[in-house]
């Protein structure tokens, strides 16, 4: 049936229409609230969704390590401890056992889409008589790039390594005063050096990894860090980053290994991300709020004014229940229609945001997600919201006695 | 025991009581007792000074206030054993309103105020009721002026919009609260006669309320109202006569 040829709808328009300005004005109300409900929610999934791009663009979302070595206290018969004092032992550099059945292991886990051995170790790069400190990366060109879009990050030269060939980062290339083709000496921190030929240079917009960050081929690492045939971690890469600490968990349930996800590992961040999230649910509650005390309040207002159209409506045989609709749709229909300009006027606002938000270069500042389910989701709310804000003033409406009504 | 006639009567009211206040010291009886009968086809006056209670009975009768005590047969059927519901359900059904100062829905036009009861007792709109609605305003003269809204037309012409919308519903029983009070007298003339061409073409039932001697001196019967007591029920000839 037609929704716009029932009593109700037919009822709530012509009312509405009737005090035009005030519909108007509540709708433009409701519009402006949503669109900023529309506009941050935007803005924070776009700031948090590039920064996690960010951080996973040269951190993996799992990492899987050797467990750490722990000093086995003496004990005597009694297995009383008997020294006072135990001394942490110092970590050395391990290879993660069985490392190509844990790989294997965890591709097969559901929600993981790369998975890679690497070897990582401290080491330092050179060239002549400059000597910078640095972490060797050795990686496996077939598996690494499904977890670290290296490739995506390189501004010169190429992303695969050869076994005598070095990937570096832009700050480190400055500091050593080299280009690509150029020869450098990699030594590891036992003293094994190696003389490479930078073939690439990439550029993951974080200082500190352009500076420290070098990659070599597994086997080059694993020559130099002294660890043939080893990998000190697993990388893993996860479908959903905000999955990862699940998955983590499921790994380390299932071995004696030391798994270690982002979310751990940036404990600070998400923190503050917690904190934001927080921040922006308490004022879309608020202005939640004012709108429906907006809508609310004008149907009260509009009940007070119809009173006597309403007592006539009951006089001629309408239906508490059809008077508690015809408010019930008046507030639906100005969540509803405020809705939609909001979202439009968000929409808007966010196409002007990313227009003005620009870095130095042009480039935006971050990628403002608009997401269809967004302006969806809002769209929905506010109607809902309009409707229970109509409960209270529809119950007055239906509950008014119309031989009161009449006499006004 | 109800003899045949007063059962099949359109309106009955059998000691009929109505208080405001009920159970608190400031109880007011406003009706004392009311027994009042209307046949199909009747065309009664309800008259009194004012306070007497003709209102109140009127909102009795049409269902929008219950009383506190005694019965009321509306065709037929106990209104006191229904609920809230069941009774909205009869008045847009069995009564039709006529009020002093029209009460159409301002928003709506002429036409959209007389399908109203069609709607509301429907759900939905339909091209038959917009039809109904048309026929009703012509046979209230109103064809030319049924586009335009209530509020564009003259009180006259309001009043006949008030009576074809009471008919929409082709009640048994319209209930007209002065219906000429504020109109001049050639419209109040001209809607008397209106109400009185429909009752005597459908037999329907009116009960006007009126403080015009003249009309009320027109209708079939009058019925005369003195605090909240039928103090005088008698056929338009016998009260001529008295008079």
């Amino acid at each position: 049936m037609n929704p716009f040829r029932r009593f109700e709808t037919i009822v709530a328009f012509r009312f509405m229409r009737e005090g035009l300005t005030q519909t108007l004005l509540i709708v433009f109300g409701v519009a402006l609230g949503c669109g900023v409900i529309i506009f941050m929610s935007a803005l924070l999934a776009g700031l948090q969704d590039n920064v996690v791009r960010r951080t996973l663009s040269f951190q993996a979302p799992i990492v899987i390590l050797a467990p750490d070595q722990v000093a086995r206290p003496l004990r005597d018969g009694s297995r009383e401890s008997v020294t006072a004092q135990i001394q942490p032992r110092s970590q050395q550099l391990r290879s993660v056992d069985q490392w190509q059945k844990v790989q294997a292991t965890v591709a097969g886990i559901p929600g993981v889409i790369g998975v890679t051995p690497v070897v990582t170790g401290p080491g330092f790069a050179g060239r002549g008589e400059a000597r910078k400190s640095v972490s060797i990366t050795g990686i496996d060109s077939s598996s690494y790039f499904d977890v670290i879009a290296l490739p995506e990050k390189i501004v010169a030269g190429r992303h695969e390594p050869g076994p005598l060939d070095i990937i570096i980062g832009t700050e480190l290339a400055k500091d050593l005063g080299t280009a690509v083709g150029d020869k450098m000496t990699l030594t590891s921190a036992t003293g094994v050096a190696s003389v490479l030929t930078v073939t690439g240079i990439f550029d993951f917009g974080n200082k500190g990894v352009n500076e420290r960050n070098v990659y070599v081929t597994l086997r080059t690492a694993q020559n130099l860090l002294d660890l043939v045939g080893g990998a000190t971690s697993i990388e893993v890469r996860v479908l959903d980053p905000f999955a990862a600490e699940t998955i983590a968990q499921s790994i380390r349930a299932d071995a004696d290994l030391e798994v270690d996800s982002w979310i751990r590992t940036n404990a600070q961040f998400f923190s503050a991300m917690a904190a934001q999230i927080l921040a922006n649910t308490l004022i879309r509650f608020f202005v939640g709020l004012t709108v429906a005390l907006g809508i609310a309040s004008v149907l009260v207002v509009s009940v007070v004014q119809k009173s006597k159209e309403i007592g006539i409506l009951r006089a001629m045989g309408t239906a508490r229940a059809q008077v508690l609709r015809v408010f019930l749709v008046e507030g639906a229909f100005m969540g509803l229609v405020g809705a939609l300009a909001g979202a439009l006027l968000a929409w808007g606002f966010l196409l002007l945001w990313r227009g003005v938000a620009t870095n130095a270069d042009g480039t935006p500042m971050f990628i403002v997600v608009i997401q269809p389910s967004l302006f969806v989701i809002a769209c929905a709310g506010a109607t809902l919201v309009g409707i229970l804000a109509a409960v209270i003033p529809a119950r007055r409406a239906a509950q008014l006695d119309p031989a009161v009504a009449i006499r006004g | 025991m109800v003899d045949a006639r007063a059962a099949a009567a359109t309106l009955r009211l059998e000691r009929v009581r109505k208080s405001y206040g009920a159970g608190t010291p400031l109880e007011v009886e406003v009706l004392h007792g009311i027994d009042l009968t209307l046949q199909r086809g009747e065309f009664a006056a309800l008259i009194g000074p004012s306070g007497s209670g003709k209102s109140t009975l009127l909102n009795v009768i049409g269902l929008l206030d219950p009383p506190s005590g005694g019965k009321l047969y509306l065709e037929g059927q106990d209104t006191g054993a229904l609920d809230e519901g069941e009774a909205t359900r009869l008045r847009g059904r069995s009564i039709g309103f006529i009020f002093q100062y029209h009460h159409l829905l301002p928003a709506f036009t002429a036409l959209e105020n007389v399908m109203m009861p069609m709607l509301a007792a429907r759900g939905a709109l339909d091209d038959a009721m917009s039809e109904a609605a048309a026929a009703l305003l012509q046979r209230v003269g109103l064809t030319p002026w049924r586009n335009q809204k209530a509020s564009e037309i003259s009180g006259g012409q309001q009043q006949r919009v008030a009576i074809a919308r009471a008919l929409a519903m082709q009640p048994a029983l319209v209930l007209a609260d002065e219906p000429s009070g504020n109109l001049d007298t050639e419209n109040a003339d001209a809607v008397f006669d209106l109400m009185r061409d429909v009752n005597q073409a459908s037999g329907t039932t009116f009960l006007i309320v009126t403080h015009d001697p003249r009309l009320a001196h027109r209708c079939d019967r009058i019925v005369e109202l003195v605090d909240g007591r039928i103090v005088s029920d008698a056929p338009n000839r016998e009260v001529v006569r008295r008079g």
